[in-house]
């Protein structure tokens, strides 16, 4: 089957669990809908749709509405940095699902160092940023060399670090790194002049951390396809033995694969935290690493199509939490929506008929290319 | 001090007690990956069981009715996983975070749209719904409770801890004694050889995945219906995933099963009685999960120097030489 | 007489969608009590017949009748109701379970309706071992038990489940002599009870034995059928080995000089006991093709897999000039000028989720005149691929295109293009043109040819009498994991003289094989 063929199969596929994740939420929200009649009921599923699919980027009366986009963008800042980080190490075929707790490290440590270092500014940001890049690719050391050398499962490990992570800065912020005068737990704020700046001056959070993100994406699609490293990498996760037997390092490049997906994780954290607070006060796993995963199946592995893929996520989880404001439906749903277009987007036998279908068209017109091919040199020949 | 503590009846008393719903799941991993099915999505299925459980319980006003439905919600859980895994073929590993996904998320949602809570509103849990007359009810044992010690920490448990450590030993007896058993094993093992003597494979896999999500589920009634007092967000709290390292650790089997599920509720009980002194819990929380990862190291070390000692007798799809 | 053929295969033909035919109009009649053997050289189509006996595969043309009656085997469940066992090479047994256990999977004795019944699974099993003299431990696991008995219960679990023609794929590769003496032992039991045995093999001395009758098959045809007694193992040699086209390969004489390869006593016994590899040394020189003559098994994929660090021998030394190449990193033999042409090209040849560029540079993605720093040239890149396609003649849209879409002559030239073009000094071809298209074929054999004329070493391992004899400029025959034979000017060859010594006929003195060793 031939590329353009290849890529509307993909498409079509895309968009069909797309619609059918659509379907279901329509469904749950028509149990949620206020209403006694049937009317009535529908009537307030069809306004939170339209809150869901037309709220997120236009107002009310139509015109759309450029504080909503920054919003949007800038919600998409922490989840492309952990699609990022899950479609390095997927490609390796390494299921580290350590994002989660990543982000929320980088985060912390970002915040850290927002508070404490006497760095000025311009140095500051970049150097608690790069701090929380860093020991977060230090941690995936664990799960990444415990399973080249021991075998045991990253997934499990990466897992279990999550849980760790966030109960040891639980502790440090309700004990010693709280700022007890507040309300709600929380540090001390950062110091001014460690904040990234905002890239737009209208309400919204977008700080210049979003053009961080886009430069990284750009480099992370620059790694995994011109670099030598990210070559092994890719290789590796489409035949291991393949790789070895051509003489790539494979524990190494193992390694790597989730040291620079910790790195990338750390990074969206402490990027997210800098440009959007001024104190840190997560106190549980945030949940953009399960995001992050949805994110880099949607663009199937390949660091390019991140972007737009969590633009997608974050525009449909704006529409959720306008949803939960105006029509009494819970904001998880975005959870039930990602679950099922990851389901169906993940199944290969997914409307594998029609891909079937699309295979032998190919086939048949290669064929009849062929035959006409032959005929005519034939006919040349006479 | 710290070993006068632990030598309660007490203690040991809440260790079995907080044993149980993690020896449940991974009970229930041990089954699935004896047909060799990863489910990743056991902690998903526990949080939507938990909340079912608990909700029918209240409804309905009787316990057994909603550890019935906890029971059958995993069940339910699990062949949908089996569907998209194995007929659809979507990465099992990805199904299972699926189902994660829409345990955590697509609970809280249910609860919120129940409770009539969304934004704005106080954390939604179902937990003053579950009384006491709705808790799983525990069973003092006739004459074991008035033996000193022994009888203190054998008696006054939930039943359902009484039926996981049963379980144990059911399993073991599935597995090992009876023809579904030997089908389980088999497709795990060598699929071809099953298939080659008409086993289908496909059938015992939702089988096996099925009875995964029936433990899993009765895990899940546990910990809304008896461990806290209705379901909550995030209670399960990993659990689903302390159960695949404990059936990693415990070698695949029933009893290692139960040995290591011990463990991590032995790990958790000491946790929580240190915090009691005074020591923050969230120091202490982390510690099950730590020992999670040191267990999974240790096995693996001694799986490492077994395998070296011997010669490998995973040679049996291998011959000497090709055609 | 229809009567006395118990299983008769008529006019077999078999051809894959790839266009390979495995089996031509072959013509297989067996007698009702009989051991009746299946014999010919690897890729002979002895396995693809037997497969379509047993319902593994259908027959593209041809007729199939069994007990007199035509029979349509869609499966092996249906073979099975007919009364067709098959034992196979690779074990479908689940090693965890009680030889007992294996016996009865699929149709456990249960006891009180829930519960296995051992008990009489283990009486099942004892009375059948009984009854074939067949012993088994019912109750040892099946991971525990020596490969001997793991053989004997598959035959029992055929026998249980009905089986009264039983379909033997060569059952004796894997048992040591001891073991084969005891088999044989069983099968002569089983013939005196009425069963009818076929034997697919390559070993002749053991077919004359204990057959009655042999079928030989070659290329995929029929050669005819014998009687056992009446024949002589040479003339059987001359039947199942030989060329019906000789194929001359165009080279002039080789020049050889100084030794690259130098293999010393290389021993190994694999996890099941068996010796395959025993006391091997050879050496390789620059400029020659030596090749490796034998049928599959005889410990050439065992060599192989040494020097390219797939597996480790128990003793013995491997140098590629002057430097030890065993147990290092594939990165590190190929720096020392080693390249592989892998057996399994959709294994370790080639990543098929990759492009036919991906796959070109896999063993040279950090070389310098590719990169650029830390980023690759991909000019430099595009160029070599465009190259290296070009010079391989590879048949292909464009080098973005997925190598999984290319015909398995042109993945071949992939992985070859490859493989040669890393500047190596030392090239190990393993059934390089096995299972390609003729055109693909011809051009690989032209390339190794002119590589070693300029210089390099190249150790040929082929199971293709023709490319083995017509390439090599000497060739070494291995038999049971020894070297048989070393002949220094393959010219000299004649197929008669290949067949005895690849079947276990002769066997030269030391003192000629030794003239392998150049140093």
């Amino acid at each position: 089957m031939n590329k353009r063929r290849s890529l509307i199969f993909s498409i079509v596929r895309g968009l069909a669990a797309i619609l059918i994740a659509l379907a279901v939420a329509t469904l749950l929200i028509y149990i949620c809908a206020e209403g006694d009649t049937a009317a009535d009921k529908g009537a307030q599923t069809l306004s939170a749709l339209h809150q869901l699919l037309v709220g997120p980027a236009f107002r009310s009366n139509g015109a759309l509405s450029t504080k909503n986009l920054c919003d949007i963008l800038a919600a998409m800042i922490p989840i492309t940095f952990t699609g990022l980080a899950t479609c390095v190490m997927f490609s390796a075929n390494q299921f580290n699902l350590g994002a989660e707790g990543g982000i929320m490290l980088g985060a912390f440590t970002s915040a850290l160092c927002a508070i404490y270092l006497p760095l000025p500014g311009g140095i500051l940001p970049l150097v608690s940023v790069l701090a929380g890049a860093a020991i977060v690719a230090a941690m995936m050391l664990i799960p990444a060399v415990l399973k080249t050398r021991l075998g045991v499962s990253e997934m499990v490990c990466s897992l279990m670090l999550n849980y760790v992570v966030m109960y040891i800065i639980k502790y440090l912020l309700n004990s010693h790194l709280a700022d007890k005068s507040k309300g709600q737990i929380q540090t001390y704020e950062f110091q001014s002049q460690s904040l990234i700046p905002q890239m737009v001056n209208n309400g919204s959070k977008l700080s210049w951390g979003f053009a961080i993100a886009l430069a990284f994406v750009v480099l992370t699609a620059l790694f995994m396809y011109r670099t030598r490293w990210g070559y092994a990498i890719r290789m590796i996760g489409i035949n291991k033995d393949f790789a070895m037997y051509s003489g790539i390092k494979v524990g190494g490049v193992i390694v790597l694969s989730q040291v620079l997906g910790g790195m990338l994780a750390g990074m969206g954290g402490g990027l997210e935290m800098l440009g959007r607070y001024n104190t840190y006060s997560w106190s549980a796993l945030p949940g953009y690493g399960w995001t992050g995963i949805t994110v880099a199946i949607l663009a199937g592995n390949n660091p390019i199509f991140v972007p737009l893929a969590a633009f997608f996520m974050a525009y449909l989880d704006k529409g959720c939490s306008l949803m939960s404001t105006y029509s009494n439906v819970p904001s998880q749903l975005i959870d039930i929506i990602q679950a099922v277009i990851f389901l169906f987007f993940a199944a290969e036998q997914f409307l594998s008929h029609y891909r079937q279908k699309l295979v032998v068209k190919s086939t048949q017109e290669e064929m009849k290319l062929k035959e006409a091919a032959a005929s005519a040199a034939e006919g040349s020949a006479k | 001090m710290l070993l006068k503590m632990i030598f309660t009846s007490d203690f040991f008393f809440s260790v079995l007690r907080i044993t149980a719903p993690i020896l449940l799941a991974t009970l229930a991993a041990v089954i699935g990956e004896k047909a060799g099915v990863s489910n990743i999505g056991l902690e998903g299925i526990m949080m939507i069981s938990a909340l079912f459980g608990s909700l029918t319980a209240y409804w309905s006003g009787s316990w057994a009715v909603g550890v019935l439905v906890a029971l059958l919600f995993g069940i339910l859980v699990s062949l949908m996983m089996g569907f998209f895994a194995f007929n659809l073929k979507t990465d099992i590993i990805l199904t299972g975070i699926a189902v994660n996904m829409i345990g955590s998320g697509g609970t809280l949602f249910l609860v919120k749209v129940i409770t009539n809570s969304t934004e704005g509103k106080a954390l939604a849990s179902t937990t003053s719904l579950i009384t006491k007359s709705l808790q799983i009810p525990s069973w003092n044992i006739p004459l074991i409770k008035n033996i000193p010690v022994v009888g203190d920490i054998l008696s006054g448990h939930c039943i359902l801890t009484y039926i996981a450590f049963l379980l144990v030993f059911l399993t073991w007896v599935l597995l090992y004694r009876t023809p579904l058993g030997l089908n389980i094993r088999s497709v795990g093992e060598n699929p071809n050889a099953a298939a080659s003597v008409g086993v289908s494979v496909l059938k015992i896999k939702y089988i096996a995945i099925a009875i995964g999500g029936a433990l899993s589920g009765l895990g899940g009634a546990f910990m809304s219906m008896y461990y806290a007092m209705g379901w909550s967000q995030d209670m399960v709290a990993g659990r689903g995933f302390i159960a695949l390292a404990a059936q990693a650790m415990g070698a695949g089997e029933p009893l290692g099963a139960m040995l290591s599920a011990l463990v991590f509720g032995f790990a958790q009980a000491l946790g929580i009685k240190v915090s009691a002194t005074g020591v923050d819990s969230n120091l202490v929380s982390p510690i099950p999960y730590l020992v999670t990862i040191l267990g999974l190291v240790v096995f693996a070390l001694v799986v490492r120097r077994r395998i070296r000692r011997q010669h490998s007798s995973a040679a049996l799809q291998e011959t000497a030489s090709d055609k | 007489m229809a009567e006395e053929y118990v299983v008769e295969m008529k006019g077999i033909t078999k051809v894959y969608p790839n266009g390979i035919a495995a089996n031509q109009e072959v013509d297989l009649s067996v007698r009702k009590g009989e051991i009746h053997a299946l014999m010919g050289e690897n890729g002979a189509g002895k396995s693809t017949l037997m497969k379509m006996l047993f319902g593994l595969e259908q027959p593209t043309s041809g007729e199939i009748w069994v007990n007199g009656e035509k029979v349509n085997l869609t499966s092996p469940t249906v073979a099975i109701s007919k009364g067709i066992g098959m034992v196979h090479q690779h074990f479908m047994l689940v090693p965890s379970l009680t030889v007992a256990e294996n016996m009865v999977l699929g149709m456990v004795p249960k006891k009180s309706g829930m519960f296995i019944d051992s008990k009489k699974a283990v009486e099942i099993t004892k009375e059948y071992a009984d009854k074939f003299n067949l012993h088994v431990d019912p109750d040892a696991k099946v991971m525990d038990i020596p490969v001997g008995m793991k053989q004997k219960v598959e035959i029992l679990k055929a026998l249980v489940r009905g089986a009264k023609i039983l379909i033997l794929d060569e059952p004796t590769a894997v048992l040591t002599t001891q073991e084969t003496t005891e088999l044989f032992k069983e099968l002569v039991n089983l013939k005196k009870q009425g069963y009818t045995i076929i034997f697919i093999s390559h070993k002749l001395n053991e077919i004359m034995q204990i057959t009655d009758r042999m079928t030989i098959l070659r290329g995929g045809r029929s050669m005819g059928v014998y009687n056992t007694q009446d024949e002589n193992p040479e003339k059987i040699s001359r039947l199942m080995v030989g060329r019906d086209v000789v194929l001359k390969v165009e080279k002039d004489k080789a020049q050889p000089t100084d030794v690259v390869l130098r293999v010393r006593d290389l021993e190994y016994v694999n996890e099941w006991g068996k010796k395959m590899l025993d006391h091997v040394s050879l050496d390789l020189r620059k400029g020659e093709i030596l090749g490796i003559a034998g049928v599959e098994g005889n410990g050439q994929k065992e060599l192989v897999d040494m020097l390219f660090h797939l597996n480790t021998p128990n003793s013995g030394t491997v140098e590629v000039n002057g430097e030890n190449i065993l147990g290092i990193t594939q990165r590190k033999i190929r720096e020392k000028g080693v390249s592989l042409v892998p057996e399994d090209r959709m294994l370790y040849g080639i990543a098929d989720g990759g492009t036919i560029e991906e796959n070109l540079i896999s063993d040279r993605c950090g070389a310098k005149h590719l990169n650029h720093g830390p980023l690759f040239d991909m000019k430099a890149i595009h160029e070599e691929s465009d190259r290296l396609i070009k010079d391989y003649t590879v048949l292909c849209k464009s080098r973005a295109q997925q190598v999984k879409m290319l015909s398995g002559g042109n993945i071949q030239k992939v992985v070859v293009a490859r493989e040669f073009s890393n500047d190596p000094k030392l090239i190990i071809a393993d059934q390089p043109t096995r299972g390609i298209d003729v055109g693909a074929t011809e051009f690989i054999r032209k390339k190794l040819v002119e590589l070693s004329r300029s210089g390099i070493a190249v150790l040929l391992v082929s199971a293709d009498l023709n490319e083995v004899m017509e390439l090599s400029d000497s060739l070494i025959v291995m038999y049971g994991g020894r070297i048989a034979a070393y002949f220094e000017d393959t010219s000299d060859l004649n197929d008669e003289m290949m067949g005895e010594y690849m079947l276990g006929l002769k066997q030269q003195p030391a003192e000629q094989i030794g003239r392998v060793c150049h140093e």
